[in-house]
């Protein structure tokens, strides 16, 4: 997994992209080679989707595999499938590329069990904010279909996050939908993996279609979206240097949490900072009030942030769910994904690309981070390191 | 005749001035107070010991940024007198706790008010709690129902708090001078040697009467609203189907007290051949599960205390009015055992006390 796209193929296409998809998706259901799928279906209300397993035909005709909206982190859900064990069932999920990048993480921290999984991605064009879409179902949908239909991955209309997201075609999964190719070009199906391209075999595709146009475009859109992510990246800095510029960032935070419940990365059952441990006693608080003339609620805002930074960072796969989960409209989702990338630098590490690569945390490797074992030298010679 | 202190500036100042007294005489030793922690206007909750800090106290603010009775949980039992100005929501929500072995009363002076309602949060921190203030006020005053507040706050009978030591009168009470209603002896020994002597007064009943039907008539239009969307699980799953299971609802419900949610515990962790069987049997299932099982579940642990207070609508990032549902699920429930949530520290929740004779109907 994570290997360059091994061979793309022709499929039957339908008058829209969607219905492509879910044609090749049933195709594969009807002949065994998956005993399950899980997509997105919309809710009874009409106006937001849920995960559905299902094996069902007719409920595959109800199923979105483009839905315009993300309510909830796919691999949440391939974690609520698999956290106490790989299933028996072979399970297809069709997923955007950041729902791909968070399960592969998962699998990394065991939360997740890849091994009956197969992961099917698409280039995405990014998700419609929950909030504007609830407003407008019906003119949020028809207006996503023509973003798929006209190719338009460059569409400000998305979140913030996906605005910049230069992995919005990344095939870590086994099999991929490139979508994205130039204009009039149809739909091809792309396998990423062994698994991928086993599928593929068994279905008797031609796997012999020239990819290189796609990877063009791909790389096209990239280089305008890495542009925008520097430009909105450099917005988003001074927001997190120093402790002022946290607390004002996070002054409005309620302390509810919701980011973290949101957070595909963070799957501790219960957070420290929610735990007996966090709670400090009544005698404690009213001496930290006495001894500053005033203490603020909830208590560890900026710890809080800081302390799920820390331990999720290196993971972040930028999908934005934090901020569509906030109550008070903190761009927690531009922050983390900024403070993410830049973590994720300093490990040469990219959260979600490789299935088998080690986390960077659980990994010591005697020569990395050398710049900081420079400061400590000096620092204790004492010289003043420079910036 | 209970006591009342007469001010002549409006009602934030006044209480403002009198809770600088009750530190800087001694009295008490800490004050929770909404106060303004910057420029751009963010309001939290602050224990504020040194008078000074004072200044920037807002006690009164239409504002809700986390229900006090949480915070309250967390500072008693006090080994030292606070005061502590808080919503009669709020309040009720920490008799609830209370009720719960969640918090005590002892050493604190609760301080609140006639309450015109708070606005929603995401309204009060788009404006930054600056534009909406003089029009709420304003309204407040003709004893009126704001416009921007919360439904559920627009649908509150509770407005007059129940079992506070100190009621600032807000509703109906003109804009530049106050009345604060000392309705406990502690509330009047407290008072003793402040500025303003006390004098005989009582709460204006006609006015929060009348201000009552107000909010009735609006209670029964939200409650008819959302009547035909609880008649059974089809209904229930129009209302929550969308629902994204981060559990926001109970997290900011001053009644959850819950450490760790039953429902985010292992209990609801299933094996993969569970969901195996029941995609053979039903030919789908919905991941992650057990979304209406949730509210249910919370309903049929919280809702005959539930408060009303609205932030489980607030945070809800699927914009389920949570809060509507809640409310009217917990006054049918409260209404089966004669009960009013937050009314009486000294009432057993209903689930705590078997009565041989109540539900003879379910027995027969």
């Amino acid at each position: 997994m994570g290997a360059d796209p091994h061979c793309g193929a022709e499929i039957s296409v339908e008058k829209e992209t969607g219905k492509t998809i879910l044609n090749f998706l049933k195709h594969m259901l009807n002949q065994k080679l998956i005993d399950g799928l899980l997509m997105p279906v919309m809710v009874p209300s009409g106006d937001s989707y849920a995960w559905i397993l299902m094996k069902d035909s007719t409920l595959v005709d109800r199923a979105n595999p483009l839905a315009p909206v993300m309510p909830v982190q796919g691999a949440k859900a391939l974690k609520s499938l698999t956290r106490k064990g790989k299933s028996d069932m072979t399970v297809a999920a069709v997923m955007r590329p950041c729902e791909v990048k968070a399960a592969v993480e998962l699998s990394k921290l065991s939360q997740v069990n890849l091994d009956q999984l197969i992961l099917v991605s698409y280039d995405c064009p990014g998700a419609i904010p929950l909030e504007m879409y609830s407003q407008d179902p019906a003119g949020k949908e028809s207006h996503f279909r023509s973003m798929i239909e006209g190719k338009q991955f460059e569409e400000d209309s998305v979140k913030p996050v996906c605005q910049f997201c230069t992995d919005f075609s990344v095939p870590a999964s086994d099999l991929h939908f490139a979508l994205a190719g130039e204009e009039g070009s149809k739909p091809v199906i792309v396998s990423c993996s062994e698994k991928g391209s086993s599928l593929m075999d068994k279905m008797g595709l031609k796997t012999s279609h020239d990819l290189t146009p796609w990877e063009n475009r791909v790389e096209e859109i990239r280089k305008a979206k890495s542009k925008k992510r520097e430009e909105i990246y450099k917005t988003v800095q001074h927001m997190v240097e120093g402790f002022d510029n946290l607390l004002d960032t996070f002054s409005d935070c309620i302390g509810c949490h919701n980011c973290q419940s949101a957070c595909p990365i963070c799957y501790c059952r219960q957070c420290y900072f929610d735990s007996k441990e966090a709670r400090p006693e009544a005698r404690f608080l009213l001496e930290q009030a006495e001894k500053r003339g005033g203490i603020s609620f909830p208590q560890d805002k900026i710890l809080f942030h800081v302390g799920r930074m820390s331990h999720m960072s290196l993971s972040c796969v930028s999908c934005g769910l934090c901020s569509d989960a906030c109550p008070v409209s903190i761009p927690v989702a531009r922050i983390f994904s900024y403070v993410g990338s830049q973590t994720q630098k300093a490990f040469e590490y990219d959260a979600g690309k490789t299935a088998g690569e080690a986390l960077p945390m659980k990994e010591y490797k005697m020569d990395e981070l050398q710049e900081i074992h420079e400061m400590i030298k000096s620092a204790e010679s004492g010289e003043v390191p420079h910036e | 005749m209970s006591k009342m202190l007469k001010m002549v500036s409006d009602a934030e100042k006044s209480i403002v001035g009198f809770l600088k007294y009750l530190l800087d005489s001694g009295k008490v030793s800490g004050v929770l107070t909404l106060r303004q922690i910057n420029e751009s206007g963010s309001v939290d909750y602050g224990l504020v010991t040194r008078s000074s800090e004072l200044d920037r106290a807002v006690p009164l603010m239409p504002v809700m940024p986390v229900n006090a009775a949480e915070i309250l949980s967390n500072l008693t039992p006090s080994r030292k007198p606070l005061a502590v100005v808080v919503k009669p929501c709020e309040l009720r929500g920490f008799i609830e706790r209370i009720k719960r072995e969640q918090g005590s009363l002892e050493n604190l002076l609760v301080i609140s008010q006639t309450c015109g309602g708070v606005v929603p949060m995401k309204v009060s921190v788009k404006s930054k709690n600056k534009t909406l203030t003089a029009d709420y006020y304003k309204a407040v005053a003709r004893g009126e129902i704001p416009d921007h507040i919360r439904p559920t706050c627009k649908a509150c009978e509770y407005f007059v708090p129940m079992t506070a030591d100190i009621t600032v009168s807000m509703i109906g009470e003109a804009v530049s001078s106050c009345r604060i209603f000392l309705n406990s002896d502690k509330a009047v020994s407290m008072a003793e040697g402040f500025d303003v002597p006390a004098e005989d007064g009582e709460l204006d009943v006609s006015i929060t009467e009348s201000h009552l039907v107000k909010r009735r008539n609006e209670r029964s239009r939200l409650f008819k609203q959302i009547e035909s969307e609880q008649k059974g699980l089809d209904d229930l799953l129009q209302v929550f189907g969308k629902c994204i299971g981060c559990h926001a609802c109970s997290r900011v419900c001053p009644i959850c007290y819950c450490t760790l949610c039953d429902f985010e515990s292992r209990h609801f962790d299933q094996n993969v051949t569970l969901f195996e069987k029941e995609l053979d049997q039903k030919g789908g299932l919905r991941l992650p599960p057990d979304t209406l099982f949730f509210h249910l579940g919370r309903m049929s642990h919280m809702s005959f205390s539930c408060v009303g207070c609205g932030q489980c609508t607030d945070v809800c990032p699927a914009e389920i009015d949570v809060s509507a549902q809640f409310m009217r699920t917990g006054e049918m429930t409260a209404a089966r055992f004669n009960y009013v949530p937050g009314k009486d520290v000294s009432e057993e929740i209903p689930v705590m006390v078997f009565k041989e004779e109540e539900f003879q109907e379910i027995g027969e």
